[in-house]
């Protein structure tokens, strides 16, 4: 079986899921959650204004017509209008993408070299307590809440010491540079934990393999060894885990575009939770899943190309 | 007389383990002579591979620890040289193949790429060109066929005795002047094993190297080895030309060994009844006795061996053969 | 080769971890702060402890001191005994969260995993489908249906956290499926069920428990990110409402409140985590010495 008879497979494969995935959506945002021309009008409304809000917002028709109007919006991206701003999604979609990638693509590009670079150091030191203190840090690190990195962080090095902007954004180059500065650090300090520990045990698990054995019995140094042995094998986990996480740079960092008030997806998608703007989430969350259903294809096929042992079944 | 190329002296090697410190190795000389095999036989845990990573100093530390020897190459102590040095040695000129073929090469890169960095690493002045060239020469050498297809191949698209030749040819393309067998064949099929072995046996009387091979088999040792030297429990129970400890071997164990290699009777033709073993169990390295290490499974154990006269020592018992046994058996 | 294979879980094995574990200083000591986080949940539902958190006992936002060592609140309430109050919230999330999700998670995977063929087709595509949708939205749609409340946050956690645990059950279920040791009880006469349950679950159940403490802990965290969306507790003090607090409390240099609940949550799943490593350590032989 060939590269492109696999590819094809696989983008085959895409079909159900991305059905299953509007199937979920489905379910979870018109068929079992509560009405939301409830939330929209509120308690006093009269039952002809809801009927009329109903058709309006075409949720009287048949329960596989409003299927197939998620599945064709998963296609064409054609999500309607927010129900609170009125406005195209879309194009909000569009503006808050900005923005969000301002934020996150910085942030993803730094957290990523900052860890395989900790990681790899550390684990040249593997045993010593250099390795168990950056270890220990490490679980430390991830044990405390994201929640209070991010109040901490604006508090203290924006509103204490005044070293970034508290919050804001400008758009265009360099303007955003300012705002994004803290918003990015506080993402690298958040994702150190994890990926440091996930990077090591990757390269930890490479450096115990018989050919590492060979490597030294050839007389190649520890470097040579780290650098080409290990980490040729060692990448193509690493791809494979920093691929399948750019999806959710499109969200942004939800929580940090909140906090210091960037007005990306992340902001988008949580005004749109509080005012139970059901169709902004819905497009936010069909977008993610496209985005995340594509990506893992190409990782699927990437990883065929870069490992040579992977063999097609 | 060949020439002497290695020399261990009184090598002792430490573990230290969850359980405590262990002594892997205890007290073992070993000489490797040009051209020559020396084999070194024992069973799991006898100290004979921590022996041979020990010549590379390939001992993983921590936890292990060579405490105490001398390995003299060349007359110098590969123990005292600094690391850089003794990188310019390996694969240059003691070189090392490993039990495991399926794991012991890189998989993500391809054969010839693995021979061309041995050689890139000690033999500089080749250009590139050279270097492949001397890589396909060096598959052609261990009867690898089509070598200048088989090199762009990744080691996962060769079967297992494929993979050991290009160990091998890896091993051997600076030409060094010891080669260290770590169980080269355990892993392999018993035709592919014996086809490997005279593979060894070939190269070495092309390129003169010294061989110690490390196996708990003893029809490997019989069918490669000139000396061998019989390990138990990180020590040398006895040593002597092959045909000679086949023929008288001294040391219980080492008459255990031998009986316990499944053959014919050679005057009847028929296979003998029951296969004799060596009843009992290795000692913990933790848990040593007091005198012979191998008094609990011995049928000839005094007092003597019991530990009232301290441990027995190697010593010479015979032309070129030393035992350590207070009782050695002719 | 031999190595790749896990030795099939005996007896002596268990004993071998259990052993282990309790040697293992550090592990048994953070099995000591979790057994005290419980026994402090437990007896704050039942009232013996934090049962004052909504008295006013003083001016609001009173710095910490002597008498109360984390300050007051806006109301005038001890910080502390929130903080006490808030252990039940969230230990009883962890624990059924994690009971949910494991239930789920096996049910699902030794299914996939034991009868193959269109059954696992379906639970594959279905978690796989599942994945595709991130996380938080998953959250934030089923606490739209369920309302807000205790109950909410426990399915919401539970429901959205089995992929993993179920990924990993199915994968050793058709591992150990074609084992001698389980075609020697088909032999012999067991039905589906009784091989499931006697001879392959046993030997995934030591995924099971690793996973249930990393559950455990992801939940308690998690239940702060539902307290910052506005769908956290509602009437009762939780470490989760105590941090969202603290966003409009800090630029008044009002940490207490952050800093008591970051505190309390801090210790708890740190101590999860390692007793979490420890016990893959301990049970997963296949890891050992890394």
């Amino acid at each position: 079986m060939n590269i492109w008879a696999y590819i094809i497979r696989r983008l085959l494969y895409v079909i159900p899921v991305l059905l299953g995935v509007c199937l979920i959506i489905f379910v979870l945002f018109n068929m079992v959650s509560p009405d939301p021309t409830l939330i929209m009008l509120g308690k006093h409304a009269s039952l002809s204004q809801m009927e009329d809000l109903r058709r309006e917002l075409g949720l009287d028709r048949s329960w596989f017509l409003q299927y197939l109007d998620v599945v064709k919006s998963a296609f064409t991206f054609e999500f309607g209008r927010s129900w609170s701003t009125k406005q195209e999604i879309i194009e909000m979609i569009k503006a808050g993408a900005i923005p969000s990638l301002t934020l996150s693509v910085p942030a993803f590009i730094l957290s990523t070299v900052i860890s395989i670079a900790i990681s790899l150091f550390v684990a040249f030191f593997r045993g010593t307590f250099i390795d168990k203190g950056v270890v220990f840090l490490c679980v430390t690190m991830m044990s405390i809440s994201s929640l209070a990195y991010i109040l901490f962080g604006q508090w203290f090095f924006a509103f204490k010491l005044g070293w970034f902007e508290i919050s804001g954004y400008e758009f265009g180059f360099p303007d955003f540079a300012p705002y994004v500065i803290l918003p990015v650090i506080i993402w690298v300090m958040l994702g150190l934990g994890p990926d440091v520990r996930f990077y090591r045990t990757i390269i930890l698990d490479e450096i115990y393999q018989d050919y590492v054995r060979t490597a030294r019995a050839k007389g190649l140094g520890e470097k040579v060894i780290m650098f080409k042995h290990v980490l040729k094998n060692a990448m193509i986990p690493i791809i494979t885990y920093v691929i399948i996480q750019i999806p959710f740079l499109i969200l942004g960092a939800l929580l940090l575009e909140s906090f210091f008030s960037i007005p990306g997806l992340g902001g988008i998608t949580l005004n749109a939770i509080n005012s139970s703007d059901f169709p902004v989430v819905k497009a936010m969350t069909i977008l993610i899943s496209v985005a995340y259903i594509l990506f893992s294809v190409l990782t699927d096929v990437l990883y065929t190309l870069v490992d040579p042992r992977v063999r097609l079944k | 007389m060949a020439e002497k190329i290695l020399e261990i002296k009184d090598l002792c090697v430490e573990f230290n383990t969850d359980r405590g410190r262990i002594r892997a190795v205890n007290g073992v000389n070993l000489e490797v002579f040009k051209g020559k095999t020396l084999g070194v036989v024992g069973e799991s845990g006898s100290g004979k591979s921590v022996t041979a990573l020990s010549v590379m100093r390939l001992i993983p530390s921590p936890p292990g620890k060579i405490a105490r020897g001398t390995i003299d190459y060349r007359g110098e102590n590969l123990l005292d040289i600094p690391f850089d040095e003794m990188r310019r040695i390996r694969g240059n000129k003691i070189a090392m193949i490993f039990q495991e073929p399926m794991t012991s090469l890189n998989p993500v890169f391809t054969v010839g790429n693995q021979i061309e960095e041995v050689l890139e690493l000690h033999q500089t002045e080749l250009s590139k060109e050279q270097r492949r060239e001397k890589a396909i020469e060096m598959l052609r050498l261990v009867g690898i066929p089509s070598p200048d297809k088989r090199i762009t191949e990744y080691p996962h698209q060769l079967s297992g005795g494929m993979r050991q030749r290009v160990m091998i040819a890896m091993s051997l393309a600076c030409e060094p002047d010891i080669l260290i067998a770590d169980e080269p064949t355990t892993a392999l099929d018993v035709t592919i094993q014996a086809q490997i072995l005279e593979l060894m046996n070939k190269l070495q009387k092309e390129l003169g190297m010294g061989i110690i091979m490390i196996t708990h088999d003893l029809g490997v040792v019989a069918e490669t080895c000139d000396d061998v030297a019989v390990m138990y429990c990180g020590q040398i129970v006895e040593r002597a030309e092959v045909k000679e400890l086949f023929n008288h071997p001294q040391h219980p164990y080492t008459k255990g060994l031998i009986e316990s290699i499944p053959s014919f009777d050679s005057t009847t033709g028929e296979r003998k009844d029951r296969l004799p073993t060596i009843e009992g169990m290795v000692p913990s390295l933790f848990d040593l006795p007091d005198g012979c290490n191998f008094q609990d499974r011995c049928d000839f154990a005094t007092d003597k061996c019991r530990g009232s006269e301290g441990e027995p020592v190697l010593k010479s018992i015979g032309t070129n053969h030393d035992a350590a046994c207070f009782h050695p058996l002719s | 080769m031999m190595k790749n294979d896990a030795p099939k879980k005996s007896k002596s094995l268990w004993q071998h971890a259990f052993s282990e574990l309790t040697r293992d200083k550090m592990a048994m000591t953070c099995l000591s702060i979790v057994v005290f986080y419980a026994a402090i949940a437990i007896l704050s539902t039942l009232g013996f402890v934090g049962g004052d958190w909504a008295k006013e006992v003083g001016p609001s936002y009173a710095p910490p001191s002597s008498e109360f060592i984390f300050g007051l609140d806006i109301f005038g309430r001890s910080v502390f005994d929130k903080m006490i109050k808030g252990t039940e919230v969230a230990m009883s999330i962890g624990l059924v969260t994690a009971i949910i999700s494991m239930i789920i998670g096996v049910a699902l995977g030794a299914t996939a995993g034991y009868f193959g063929g269109k059954v696992d087709e379906f639970i594959v595509w279905f978690y796989t489908t599942f994945t595709s949708i991130p996380y938080i939205m998953l959250l934030v749609a089923i606490t739209f249906i369920l309302g807000k409340g205790l109950v909410a946050i426990y399915l919401a956690l539970g429901l959205t956290s089995w992929v993993n645990l179920c990924r990993l059950i199915r994968g050793e279920v058709i591992r150990h499926k074609d084992r001698e040791y389980v075609h020697a009880a088909a032999a012999i006469g067991g039905g589906d069920f009784r091989k499931l349950f006697k001879h392959i679950l046993p030997n995934v159940l030591h995924i099971v428990i690793i996973n249930f403490s990393l559950q455990f802990q992801t939940a308690i965290k998690s239940e702060v990110i539902l307290s910052f969306l506005g769908l956290g507790v509602q009437g009762r003090p939780s470490w989760g409402t105590m941090i969202d607090d603290a966003k409009l409390e800090l630029a008044r240099g009002v940490w207490w409140q952050l800093a008591a609940a970051t505190l309390a949550m801090w210790i708890v799943v740190l101590a999860l985590n390692i007793l979490g490593d420890a016990l893959r350590d301990a049970l997963d032989p296949k890891l050992k010495g890394k």
